[in-house]
């Protein structure tokens, strides 16, 4: 495909997305009680057809947005490593992004029309609404295809040259700095307290610190493509959050009243109570679906690889695609966690509903393939390990993960009770739990286990990176940087524990609705926190003193000990006696995983860097089988996305906008899970095939383009790394 | 790239796909299919029932027996130790409880009806009140609804009393007014509306003799209706009670300016009460200009930003149960 092509095509699918915004600018407004007008197009059930269209606009998109994250990700690791392997698999991924980038902006123009043409009434509500904020949704549209257009055919042209004046340097790294400084200033609510803190925070993390960061780093021609990559990202997030902000209103409407009368600010309707809880789960969604569905085309390419250079590099580009996904997947509960949260916090019934109600089997067909994410997640790290010199010391520890992973997974998988006919029923006793098997359909246990899970693949990942290290460095050896890293990490992990401890200390019952007496349960969890505060401690003066395997060893195991089992356990007796109390028990053993995990991390860089290496990694040398389960993994996270994406729009159950706008449409009910698992199934197919599509159009594109390449090949390429002087991501 | 890799993949994904329909498919076996909530019935158990497991969505925290498998609220069926007894039979029994406590007689409908249009008035140990208020939306169920429920509830282990539910007494009444009021207001929850009216309005409005005297009572406010009380609270200046207009007064001492309304008015003296509470006294030889403004209001007109949708609602919902008759308003608003 020539240049002309892809820039037209693109131009085209950006016009459709415009035309369908402008349709809605000049669309009546109207207010939420009217009469609702509902249409169909060819006798299709509308509301399929509208799920489906957004189903697949939504998994282009996040492929859009997720691409060019891992991109300059990879970009700025190669740039800084002077490894222009990493550069080339950067450039290749952005190659497949100008087809992909057409398309969702085409999807996006047809689901608008499907949206006014069958929802008219809804449709009209919403464009009055929102009409500025599909305004600037529009112009940043034309702000991304610039971007995206620099981006992608400057890359070559932006590779060489010499560095800037060093004045113009130290210019922008003032700018810079000052720009990096607004953002802290803005995080810590300098100025922009009248935003909700998640939203200054969004826009201060996710916009001002990387622009200041590109921008501090200029210095050359390369240094400012990256710059560019950033912008892109800036543009695409910002795209996606004005997105959020409609569907986060459908569910948390904010601004209006009960007649869906505008009666506070544009910026109320726009920051509504879930639009940046989706947002911030969508952006590491979007990452780990961008990194598996790279690491697909990379798993597809190795299959049919005909010679050991090319499954060397595919293999490779596999493996950093699969990092960076778990990269995305590890903090996703996490972000799940709050988005959940969130959804309670804005109505009770809506969250009763996600957990308990129409909507929990779905959760149990979630467990199965989140579950599933992390088991082939752990497969594929463990086939990978056989590439590794070395790594057969640590393959004893595999099954004992692997057990902890399948107990993990059954126990999350258990319901609470079992669909059951009336003569099983009599059978069990009379009840619907089965004596034993109902205490694992519980809260405590679940929240136990997917800790349990997360933990599991952190240290499968932990072994990854040892694999063939010979023995540790001394840190006390690798001067100051390691010992402040190690430090600021212990001091962010105390932070993180230590102010929930303050807080569980200091909670009073009649908060929670509980009598004095039951202070006692939250006085035991503040003072475990604490003790996790002085193991963080600890771990940090063991691993300053060269006791770095002993720190981790220690600092694990008090974590697993204190977040699997005593409030695994507790949280049962907690829920006997204490039940509000529950939901800080969650809280309590995020903190505590999260924090070792910070922790750990920043020993273990610093514990083998530099160390001696007991062979040379041997890329290529994977199982097809290891490529099937990455292809797994993209398959699962995909249906994972379509299944999340009806329970987030299902749990507003008969509203278009909950609470304010009712959806009166012969299509008013929550679909079966048989009827979800179609839906998904279909979207996922016909992504699927789009995207093999345009991988072929974009190999063509790459055949036809191939003077193009970024000329600073390696002696080796296009082999792809064979050596292990190739820095491992993470490593 | 061969032809047969991409044939291989395919396949492989279909096989994934089969598998996760089949999941799908064997779940909606096993616990039904979509369910549309039915949302008018008689006021009987069967009725309620519907409700229940329904559109009424108690199902999501109450299991009743070995039905369901919510534990986030109490089991309403007889289950172990700690539910020995139905809901219907343990009505009859906290109803004796809760006559003890407040010295007010009920009897099972009462304490069924409180539960449900007031779930904070008794809390079951352990239990945290995070009933959602069933009246307002989302559920938004109506009296009838609500009565049927309580006909359902009943049912379980007790003796049912249709006629009572339809004509209960003096106390359930005043939860039945408080609903009525609740769903006209678009279903707002009064007990938050009353303490949002405490923080927000009563330092200028009073309601039963209670709150400051700047704005107009609004002891009957709910007279008025819903469009009247919604309009004042979003556009303040768009009709003015008689007696609190604003005025603007000019001194000649300082030229300052004075915007409130006029407390006082003497052939000496002329009292302006700002919003903020404060009341400046100016003696008529100081006036060097005095007029009504009247496209301004003292009441502030940005209301919308202090207060959210929600609270907006629970305010129309207690100031629409304010009609003069105080003991059915408190009672309500309890």
């Amino acid at each position: 495909m020539t240049k002309i092509q892809l820039r037209s095509e693109t131009s085209r699918g950006t016009g459709w997305l415009v035309l369908g915004v402008t349709l809605a600018l000049f669309s009546p407004e109207v207010l939420a009680l009217e009469p609702n007008e509902y249409r169909q197009f060819m006798g299709i059930d509308s509301r399929r057809l509208v799920w489906f269209l957004a189903q697949m606009h939504l998994f282009f998109g996040a492929f859009v947005l997720g691409v060019p994250l891992f991109a300059v990700i990879v970009e700025i690791v190669g740039w800084r490593g002077a490894d222009s392997k990493l550069d080339k698999l950067a450039y290749e991924f952005t190659s497949l992004l100008s087809v992909a980038y057409a398309t969702t902006a085409a999807l996006g123009g047809l689901l608008a029309f499907a949206l006014f043409t069958l929802y008219p009434t809804f449709m009209g509500y919403m464009a009055g609404l929102f009409k500025d904020v599909m305004f600037m949704y529009a112009l940043l549209f034309f702000a991304e295809t610039f971007f995206l257009y620099l981006y992608y055919y400057g890359w070559n042209r932006m590779q060489g040259g010499g560095p800037f004046p060093v004045k113009l340097q130290w210019f922008f790294r003032g700018l810079g700095i000052l720009i990096i400084g607004a953002a802290v200033v803005l995080l810590f609510g300098g100025f922009g307290l009248q935003m909700r803190g998640d939203t200054r925070s969004f826009i201060a993390l996710l916009y001002i610190l990387p622009l200041g960061v590109g921008v501090l780093i200029l210095k050359d021609l390369k240094s400012s493509h990256i710059l560019i990559g950033i912008l892109l990202n800036i543009a695409g997030t910002a795209i996606m959050q004005l997105a959020n902000s409609w569907a986060g209103f459908m569910m948390s409407p904010a601004g209006v009243d009960e007649e869906g009368e505008l009666i506070g600010t544009v910026w109320q309707v726009f920051e509504n109570i879930l639009a940046t809880p989706v947002a911030v789960h969508r952006m590491l969604g979007n990452l780990a679906f961008g990194g598996l569905v790279a690491g697909a085309y990379a798993a597809v390419k190795f299959i049919g690889a005909k010679t050991p250079a090319e499954r060397a590099h595919y293999d490779w580009m596999g493996y950093i695609a699969n990092f960076v996904a778990i990269c995305g997947l590890i903090p996703l509960p996490f972000a799940g966690y709050y988005l959940g949260r969130e959804v309670y916090s804005t109505s009770a019934v809506m969250g009763n509903n996600m957990m308990g109600g129409d909507f929990s089997w779905t959760f149990i067909i979630q467990a199965m393939l989140v579950g599933s994410l992390f088991l082939i997640s752990n497969y594929y790290l463990w086939s990978g390990m056989t590439r590794i010199p070395g790594s057969d010391r640590y393959y004893k520890y595999i099954k004992f993960i692997l057990g902890a992973l399948i107990i993990s997974f059954a126990i999350w998988l258990t319901p609470h009770n079992l669909p059951l006919t009336s003569g099983e029923v009599g059978d069990m006793g009379g009840s619907q739990y089965h004596p034993t098997l109902k205490f694992m359909g519980l809260m405590p246990a679940k929240n136990a286990v997917v800790n349990l899970i997360i933990l599991s693949t952190f240290f499968s990942f932990l072994l990854y990176r040892r694999g063939n290290k010979s023995d540790v460095v001394p840190i006390s050896q690798q001067g100051r940087i390691p010992q402040i890293v190690i430090s600021l990490a212990g001091l962010v992990a105390v932070a993180i524990v230590g102010q929930y401890a303050l807080s569980m200390l200091n909670l009073d019952p009649a908060d929670l609705d509980l009598p004095a007496d039951r202070a006692h349960y939250f006085r035991t969890v503040g003072y475990l926190l604490a003790f996790e505060c002085a193991m963080a401690v600890l771990a940090v003066i063991l691993a300053l003193r060269d006791h770095g395997k002993l720190a981790q060893g220690l600092y694990m195991a008090v974590t697993a000990l204190s977040v699997v089992i005593f409030l695994g356990v507790y949280g049962f007796v907690v829920m006997e006696k204490a039940s509000p109390f529950l939901r800080n028990i969650a809280v309590s053993q995020f903190l505590q995983l999260i924090s070792c995990i910070i922790l750990v991390t920043a020993i273990d860089i610093y514990l083998f860097r530099g160390a001696r290496e007991l062979g040379q990694l041997q890329w290529g040398k994977m199982t097809v089988r290891s490529q099937y389960a990455l292809l797994l993994l993209t398959f699962v996270i995909t249906m994972n996305m379509g299944l999340m994406g009806f329970i987030r729009s299902g749990l507003r159950g008969d509203w278009h906008i909950f609470g304010v706008m009712r959806d009166t449409s012969p299509w008013s009910y929550t679909p079966s899970n048989y009827t979800m698992t179609e839906m998904v199934s279909l979207a996922v197919l016909v992504f699927m095939v789009g995207v093999a599509f345009m991988f072929w159009l974009g190999g063509i594109a790459a055949k036809n383009k191939a003077p193009d390449q970024p000329s600073e090949k390696p002696a080796d390429a296009p082999d792809g790394p064979a050596s292990s002087s190739t820095p491992r991501a993470g490593g | 790239m061969r032809s047969s890799v991409i044939g291989r993949v395919f396949v492989f994904l279909l096989v994934v796909l089969g598998a996760y329909m089949w999941v799908g498919q064997a779940i909606t076996a096993m616990t039904g299919g979509e369910r549309k909530a039915a949302s008018v019935v008689e006021v009987t158990p069967e009725g309620g029932e519907a409700i229940f497991w329904g559109k009424g969505r108690c199902f999501t925290c109450h299991s009743l027996g070995g039905e369901g498998s919510a534990v986030r609220c109490p089991n309403l069926g007889q289950f172990g130790e700690k539910f020995p007894l139905p809901i219907g039979a343990r009505a009859e029994q906290r109803a004796k409880e809760r006559s003890e406590e407040t010295g007010v007689h009920y009897n099972s409908t009462d304490y069924l009806v409180e539960s449900l249009a007031k779930p904070d008035a008794y809390l079951v140990e352990g239990y945290k009140n995070e009933m959602a208020i069933v009246y307002a939306p989302p559920i938004s169920l109506n009296l009838k609804e609500i009565k049927a429920v309580i006909a359902y509830l009943q049912s379980q282990g007790g003796d049912l009393d249709l006629d009572n539910i339809e004509n209960p007494g003096e106390l359930a009444q005043g939860y039945y007014a408080r609903i009525a009021a609740a769903s006209a207001a678009g279903g707002g929850d009064p007990g938050n509306g009353e303490e949002m009216f405490a923080d927000t309005c009563s330092d200028c409005h009073s309601i039963a003799g209670e709150g400051g005297g700047i704005g107009p009572d609004l002891s009957r406010i709910g007279e008025k209706g819903l469009k009247f009380i919604s309009q004042s609270i979003l556009r303040p200046a768009r009709k003015i009670s008689e007696g609190f207009e604003t005025w603007v007064v000019v001194t000649n001492s300082d030229e300052r300016k004075h915007v409130g309304l006029k407390s006082k008015d003497t052939p000496a003296e002329v009292q302006i009460t700002k919003a903020t509470g404060e009341v400046a006294v100016i003696p008529r030889e100081d006036i060097r200009e005095i007029e009504q403004d009247e496209g301004a209001s003292v009441m502030p007109n940005d209301l919308t930003e202090m207060l959210t949708v929600k609270d907006f609602q629970d305010v129309l919902a207690y100031l629409m149960m304010q009609k003069g008759d105080e003991a059915s308003a408190e009672e309500g608003a309890q």
